[in-house]
């Protein structure tokens, strides 16, 4: 199994004398994330967002299956993750490492579990047929911090995804193509973004926010935090590493509500002027008067 | 297994193999007879969120955890009765007059080993599981009991849990957990008749055992039947030369000629004699009523450990060695051959080829004696209080 | 089944009959196999969890890793300067009400392995055993909330009588809140140690304090909550950890105290002393 390669000794100690001197690398503050690029793809759902080097492209697609048996009401939503060797040569096709593991687990408590898709907008028919709504998440640039912008994107692309519209007459369900009915978008209930907190130093007294692979490789410590906008907590993670004081902890939710306050704007803007850039006029123009009623 | 990775020299395998093999007794390294069973500490009844469970705890330390669960489920209703392919070679007469309820299905009993560090999809935990449940199943007494009625029956899920390490060959012990588990293994009492949706006492001092127990208790529910069924044990036995030693701890069976899991169950009634296949011994016919009659349930070869051992050189052929006579070249044409036919007393080798059929007999009739080991073992469970 | 908690607020009394502050009946025993380097048996309440502990020994050949794959779960610090810790789960499958198997495989079990291979990592002297492994077995036997916070305490307890140096007991817990997080009610109470029930319904975390610190070495929440009631949560959650570090304590010296009475070790030597029996 191949295995990342470790930064040197020096480089690790150069790192933390600068944290230790309050400096980053790259001259950013301690809070400050690196600039986020958001792209939207021709088709609905497509979105890559870049953080610095870090680039992730999510997918959204929904097609129409058998719901589960124990839960004939709901739709299914999947989140899948792949972290492939164009990433980093540590990542193995179909062999999960912990990285992968613990990005999923966090992408699924973000997103799915606390009920941002509302998964009963799903159901079709009771029991029948239903939306599974999948979005496929890539890596294709790993320089840290990849469950933030991981997340980003997730929730980008539901947000930006639209499914097609469907209508039920006596029992018969039909689907209709874009050029038939404007597809509609997924029933979104709040939009949960992640932000994690790096921690250095013997006692974790120094927090960083969004590492870069580097500082990712040196840190004793980090912190997930998924907020809302409406200051409501999705998920918390700190799966161990190195101590820290419970009072900054909270001073670290306090600044990460201000961060998923900044995302959500971010994305609503974007949304705001592809929404704009994608309203051409013409058909589908009265078309989507239509469905503003 | 980490029981297959002893870490024994030649020299030290080659010790062990020869007190093992000696006549009349062999010397164990912990000093037991050969028929000892080294100590252990059992209790059942530990987890009142199961239908019944035990724990088990080695002298050596190995400790194994069992829980039964049973769950309603529905029968799949064959075709005909007649297709029933299942075990009907212990059958009894007085089962006749029940014959359309008479069967169980093997897929009503499931039953999983996990052993730390270990894959549960790792074969030598699916051979584990596989053969305790063989014991279990094969004399279709047990899957009678699962029944309810025509439409539904219990399904019996079995964990079995090993905690420690796997010191030794954890056989014996898994299969004396599972017998204490289920033996301490309770269902509720049933309310409904006939073949209606089944419908279950509340109460939990009301369940009944799924092997009734025996009428010294006050509550015994069967007065003719003196004997009650126990489960399946199963036992390791191997031999060395021409000892046939019991319970081997992991260095003796580093050493082993042959290595056997023995299935040995108790006849359920005293009334009747039957054999029914070539798989059922009848040990003592027409014995007092009381004694407990065995019965061979399976026998199963485990691949011992000691074939894959290194071999040890001996001087004839090791070159670093300088006997006083001989030149080298001479020696190592002679050691050659040496090796490949002779055993040199003293240097190990690993044993090759199977065992003599007289040693298998020998083996297998040593486990069913009358007063033997597995009587001994079952008299030892007895005394286990299942509270 | 919703959980009824309007009798809550006229009592003041929990499903369990609990005050909000109590934590459930913890009893623990170390020491329970002969033949492990470490130990431990641990209960809360009706969660009950065993632990073992191998190490700190050669690791184990590259054959066997393999083999174990994913199972084996997470290392920390695998090869290096320090000892690799390594966790496995094993929950049983008549652990929980309705019998459900859970495969190793599983993104839960790995991300509980993980996270109790990194917490106990910096408690644990690892950089005094280098190129070995600490292996971690837990076996959940029966489940009844708060899983995590009983599965780190055993883990502690068996490293302790394992021998190996470690800063401080790492003690976990979990707390909670009376409502849940629909309701915006700046009236509800902080709950101590949830049982299974009452996860289900309302929201909470799980953390975990290095000794008698206030220094979180775990923090994990899965459910929705406003943030304005993270503090109470977690100020009540690190007091239920130094409670349960009490007991922790407790539980290892009476052990200690009987093993000289028996004549088992002598008094005054060390723990590390106290291996070799």
């Amino acid at each position: 199994m191949p295995r990342e390669a470790e930064p040197s000794l020096n480089e690790k100690q150069f790192v933390i004398q600068a944290l230790q001197s309050n400096l980053r690398l790259d001259g950013r503050k301690f809070d400050q994330y690196r600039p986020l690029e958001v792209s939207f793809g021709e088709q609905y759902g497509v979105v890559e967002v870049k953080l610095g080097k870090t680039r992730i492209l999510a997918k959204a697609s929904a097609e129409v299956t058998v719901p589960y048996v124990d839960r004939p009401l709901d739709g299914i939503f999947t989140i899948a993750t792949e972290l492939s060797p164009m990433a980093s040569p540590a990542f193995e096709v179909n062999r999960p490492t912990e990285t992968e593991v613990l990005l999923s687990r966090l992408l699924e408590k973000t997103v799915r579990r606390s009920g941002a898709l509302d998964t009963e907008s799903l159901c079709l028919v009771a029991g029948q047929k239903c939306w599974h709504v999948r979005v496929d998440v890539h890596i294709l640039s790993h320089d840290g911090d990849l469950i933030d912008a991981a997340c980003f994107a997730t929730v980008a692309s539901l947000r930006h995804f639209r499914k097609p519209d469907t209508s039920i007459e006596n029992g018969v369900l039909t689907v209709y193509t874009p050029a038939e009915r404007e597809p509609v978008p997924l029933g979104w209930l709040h939009s949960p973004f992640c932000v994690t907190w790096s921690f250095y130093g013997d006692e974790g007294e120094i927090a960083v926010l969004d590492a870069t692979w580097l500082e990712e490789a040196v840190r004793v410590g980090s912190c997930t935090i998924s907020l809302n906008r409406h200051g409501e907590i999705c998920q918390i993670a700190k799966l161990g590493g190195t101590p820290v004081e419970a009072l900054s902890l909270l001073q670290c939710t306090s600044i990460a509500l201000v961060r998923v306050k900044e995302f959500s704007a971010l994305l609503d803007k974007k949304l705001a002027e592809d929404a704009k850039r994608r309203d051409r006029g013409g058909l589908l123009a009265e078309l989507s008067a239509e469905n503003d009623r | 297994m980490s029981s297959q990775h002893v870490l024994l020299s030649p020299a030290e395998l080659s010790y062990l193999h020869a007190s093992l093999s000696l006549q009349p007794l062999p010397l164990r390294p912990d000093g037991r007879s050969p028929t000892q069973f080294r100590p252990l500490v059992a209790e059942t009844g530990i987890l009142p969120g199961t239908n019944g469970s035990a724990r088990i705890c080695f002298a050596d330390g190995t400790e194994a955890i069992v829980g039964v669960k049973a769950e309603v489920e529905r029968t799949v209703q064959p075709f005909t009765q007649d297709t029933q392919t299942t075990q009907d070679e212990g059958e009894t007469p007085a089962e006749d007059e029940r014959r359309k309820e008479e069967v169980g299905g093997s897929d009503w009993v499931e039953m999983t080993v996990e052993i730390p560090g270990y894959r549960d999809d790792d074969p030598t935990t699916v051979f584990l599981g596989q053969m305790l449940q063989e014991a279990l199943l094969a004399d279709g007494e047990f899957t009678k009991r699962l029944r309810i009625n025509g439409r539904f029956h219990w399904k019996i899920y079995l964990d079995i849990l090993l905690i420690s390490p796997p010191l030794s060959y954890p056989l014996p012990l898994l299969s004396l957990t599972t017998h204490l588990a289920l033996l301490s293994a309770r269902l509720p009492r049933l309310k409904s008749e006939g073949d209606e949706d089944p419908l279950f006492d509340d109460d939990w001092a009301a369940s009944t055992y799924v092997y009734p127990r025996d009428n010294n208790k006050k509550d015994g529910k069967d007065g003719n039947n003196k004997v009650v069924a126990r489960p399946p044990v199963t036992l390791l036995v191997m031999a060395v030369g021409n000892n046939i030693i019991f319970d081997p701890a992991r260095e003796e069976l580093a050493v082993a000629d042959v290595a056997l899991a023995v299935s040995v169950g108790e006849e359920t009634t005293t009334t009747t004699t039957q054999t029914g296949g070539d798989d059922d011994v009848d040990m003592e016919e027409g014995s007092t009523p009381g004694k407990r009659r065995l019965r061979l349930l399976s026998v199963r070869t485990i691949d011992p450990p000691s074939r894959l051992t290194p071999p040890g050189v001996p001087n004839a052929t090791n070159t670093a060695y300088t006997a006083p006579t001989g030149t080298a070249e001479a020696k190592t044409q002679d050691g050659a051959r040496t090796l490949e036919t002779e055993r040199v007393e003293g240097v190990w080798k690993a044993p090759r080829g199977g065992a003599k059929v007289m040693v298998m007999a020998a083996l297998v009739a040593k486990v069913l004696e009358k007063g033997g080991v597995a009587d001994e073992v079952l008299d030892g469970l007895e005394a286990v209080d299942l509270g | 089944m919703p959980l009824d908690t309007s009798s809550y607020s006229l009592a003041l009394l929990r499903v369990d009959g609990r005050r909000w502050n109590e934590l459930r009946r913890i009893n623990a025993q170390i020491r329970t196999q002969a033949a492990a380097d470490g130990s431990s048996y641990l209960e809360m309440g009706h969660t009950k969890v065993m632990c073992v502990v191998t190490g700190p020994s050669e690791p184990f050949g590259p054959a066997r890793v393999g083999r174990t794959g994913a199972g084996a779960g997470a290392t920390a610090g695998a090869s290096g300067g320090e000892a690799g810790v390594v966790v496995s789960i094993v929950v049983a499958g008549f652990s929980s009400v309705d019998r459900k198997r859970r495969g190793r495989g599983d993104k839960r079990i790995q991300e509980l392995q993980s996270t109790i291979s990194s917490a106990l990592a910096a408690s644990l002297h690892t950089h005094l055993f280098p190129h070995s492994t600490i292996s971690i077995s837990l076996h959940v036997l029966s489940q009844d909330g708060s899983l995590l916070a009983a599965l780190i305490n055993a883990a502690t307890l068996a490293c302790v009588d394992a021998g190996i140096p470690m800063t401080d007991y790492v003690a976990a817990c979990t707390a909670g809140s009376t409502s849940t997080y629909a309701a915006n009610d700046e009236s509800a109470d902080p709950l101590l140690d949830l049982n299974h029930q009452e996860e289900q319904e309302l929201p909470g975390l799980t953390v975990a304090t290095l000794g008698d610190s206030d220094r979180v070495a775990v923090l994990v929440c899965e459910s929705r909550v406003q943030v304005s009631r993270l503090e109470g949560m977690l100020a009540v959650g690190v007091d239920g950890c130094k409670q349960v570090r009490a007991i922790l304590d407790r539980v290892v010296r009476d052990k200690g105290r009987k093993m000289v009475q028996e004549g088992t070790v002598q008094k005054g030597v060390g723990l590390e002393d106290m291996e070799v029996d």
